[in-house]
């Protein structure tokens, strides 16, 4: 009698799993169809349309989108999106350092920084995007790929490369600081020779982080780009003329070179945190 | 003793060129669109008189405040489909995934699409929805329907589909992150106890990862509120929602209509936040930052 409310908890606990499992196999499906789908068509003929059947494979939309005409030429765009990318990400770097090292000396009305950081997160970007657009009217500043759409973007991969750094400092051990200051050297020597190389992988999370949150970035970008488009928005205007597979070429290159970036920079990451810890062994 | 010294004045200025950024890019800019609202007159001029007639005439439009009730429900039920099916998928992943390499691939597999542009992600499903898409062909092929169903592209069932792909995730991490936290030791006390899996689960489990739960249904609801590009690549012109009105005022250059709506949408996300807030303090998760 004793023994089998167990096996029935036993067989219970294994369908829950088999059904969580379903579930979540069935999800990952409905995640990945429509990328791969996105991928294979942008291989389809010539006549191909925007779904199935794709009518032979050629290249035809990929060498499309390579000499296009000025209408749809996304090299411009795409130029712009990488630099504006690295922009944003070198100077997410460099701030969200420094916030974070200010956060650790516990300064005056921390807390309301530490608030204010995560309203960056909260605040939808049809809203800072709209209401920036307005202040520069206001003020009469020209919009400009450059100037405007990078001030508001850094406002929104800024918090996120903070909370990396914020993290990151949590999980460093302060005694090796401890050390270094104990045997004389300064505490910006320190912090150069020390903190830093220690946390380099984290700072180099947060750059990749804010680079990849520049380089998608629409809402933002809509209303504070001038007649210079980015990536995403000229994207989107090609989408509002025509729906071709040229769109899924692009879809996919960029897609690709997200997942490549990715990859290398965890491989990288990785690698390092192998290296250190060995060192510290 | 660390490179900082406490509340010294270096640590202060360390933080000022952030904050100065956050302020004058976000908060301001949100302050001004609150000014910008309760303007009167037509020209756009900083010396326009202040009424409320931009609120009367958007609260007395029946079209808009069907909207307003639209776009509540769909934002509604986005959260429901995700809150449940995101705890399933985070269940599973820490509970379930013995094998560490598996865990690994599948995270891999879950969190590799978030790195990618929500916009392409958004337009792969165009395909799949469509007249000719490859859900009623699929349906088709089976047998299921004759003719081809045209409810999915342009109209809201596609643009839920493609959010809750879309989102699942943001309500599913943050659940991820609480059920790793709870110590093994709680659960095992409590099957010492000879408690039914599904107590253990509704005592023990699910009280914990409240906060993971409510934090992920904040992301879910501000994401989903504010998301007017999906509904616009899905939706066509057909459909819109309530950030869509902000997009569609400011296209025709009636400012005060749109800045209206950025308030409307800007209080409703203020009343989400501050009634998830109630339920969980936000700061306990920050404490051990």
């Amino acid at each position: 009698m004793t023994r089998w409310p167990r096996i029935g908890w036993k067989t219970r606990l294994s369908l829950t799993s088999w059904i969580l499992g379903t579930v979540t196999v069935i999800f990952l499906t409905y995640q990945w169809l429509p990328i791969f789908t996105l991928g294979l068509l942008s291989f389809s003929g010539p006549t191909g349309g925007t779904t199935f059947p794709m009518n032979g494979t050629s290249f035809h939309w990929y060498q499309e989108v390579w000499r296009a005409t000025v209408m749809n030429d996304f090299k411009p765009p795409l130029m712009r999106s990488t630099l504006l990318a690295a922009a944003c990400s070198l100077t997410t770097i460099v701030l969200s350092v420094m916030a974070a090292q200010a956060m650790r000396g516990q300064f005056r009305g921390n807390s309301w920084f530490f608030y204010l950081m995560l309203l960056g997160i909260m605040a939808p970007g049809i809203l800072v995007g709209f209401g920036f657009a307005i202040m520069m009217r206001i003020l009469g500043v020209e919009l400009s790929w450059d100037t405007t759409t990078f001030l508001v973007q850094v406002s929104w991969t800024l918090p996120f490369g903070f909370l990396t750094m914020l993290a990151v400092f949590n999980r460093f051990d302060t005694r090796v600081e401890e050390a270094a200051l104990t045997l004389g050297a300064s505490r910006l020597k320190t912090f150069r020779r020390i903190t830093l190389p220690l946390v380099l992988p984290g700072v180099i999370g947060a750059g990749l982080f804010g680079f990849s949150l520049s380089y998608d970035e629409y809402a933002r970008s809509m209303f504070t780009t001038g007649p210079d488009t980015t990536l995403p928005l000229a994207v989107m205007a090609q989408l509002d003329r025509q729906l071709t597979p040229e769109i899924y070429a692009i879809g996919t290159t960029t897609t690709l070179f997200s997942l490549i970036a990715v990859t290398l920079c965890t491989a990288g990451l990785w690698a390092m945190r192998r290296s250190t810890s060995l060192r510290r062994s | 003793m660390s490179t900082i010294r406490v509340r010294s004045a270096a640590s202060y200025w360390l933080a000022v060129p952030a904050a100065a950024w956050m302020l004058g890019v976000v908060v301001v800019p949100i302050v001004l669109l609150v000014w910008v609202s309760l303007w009167g007159g037509r020209a756009f001029s900083t010396a326009s008189p202040l009424t409320i007639d931009n609120y009367i005439r958007f609260f007395s439009n029946q079209t808009y405040l069907k909207l307003v009730g639209t776009t509540l429900v769909h934002t509604a039920t986005l959260m429901a489909v995700t809150g449940v099916l995101g705890y399933c998928i985070a269940y599973f992943l820490t509970m379930k995934v013995k094998s560490p390499l598996w865990r690994t691939v599948l995270f891999l597999a879950f969190i590799v699409p978030f790195w990618t542009s929500t916009l392409i992600r958004a337009i792969a499903w165009v395909p799949f929805l469509g007249v000719n898409g490859v859900i009623n062909q699929t349906l088709m092929f089976v047998g299921a329907t004759q003719s081809p169903i045209e409810a999915f592209l342009y109209s809201r069932t596609g643009i839920t589909m493609a959010q809750v792909s879309l989102y699942t995730m943001m309500a599913a991490g943050p659940v991820v992150y609480m059920l790793n936290s709870i110590a093994p030791q709680l659960r095992e006390a409590a099957m010492t106890l000879k408690a039914p899996p599904l107590t253990v689960f509704w005592r023990i489990v699910f009280p914990l990862t409240l906060p993971g739960v409510v934090i992920g249904q904040v992301l879910v609801f501000l994401n989903v509120m504010s998301d007017f590009a999906t509904v616009a690549t899905i939706g066509g012109n057909k459909h819109a929602l309530l950030s869509n009105l902000v997009l569609l005022f400011y296209e025709g250059s009636q400012i005060r209509a749109a800045s209206v709506v950025a308030v409307l949408l800007m209080v409703c996300m203020l009343i989400g936040v501050v009634v998830a807030l109630r339920v969980v303090d936000i700061r306990r998760l920050g404490a051990d930052r």
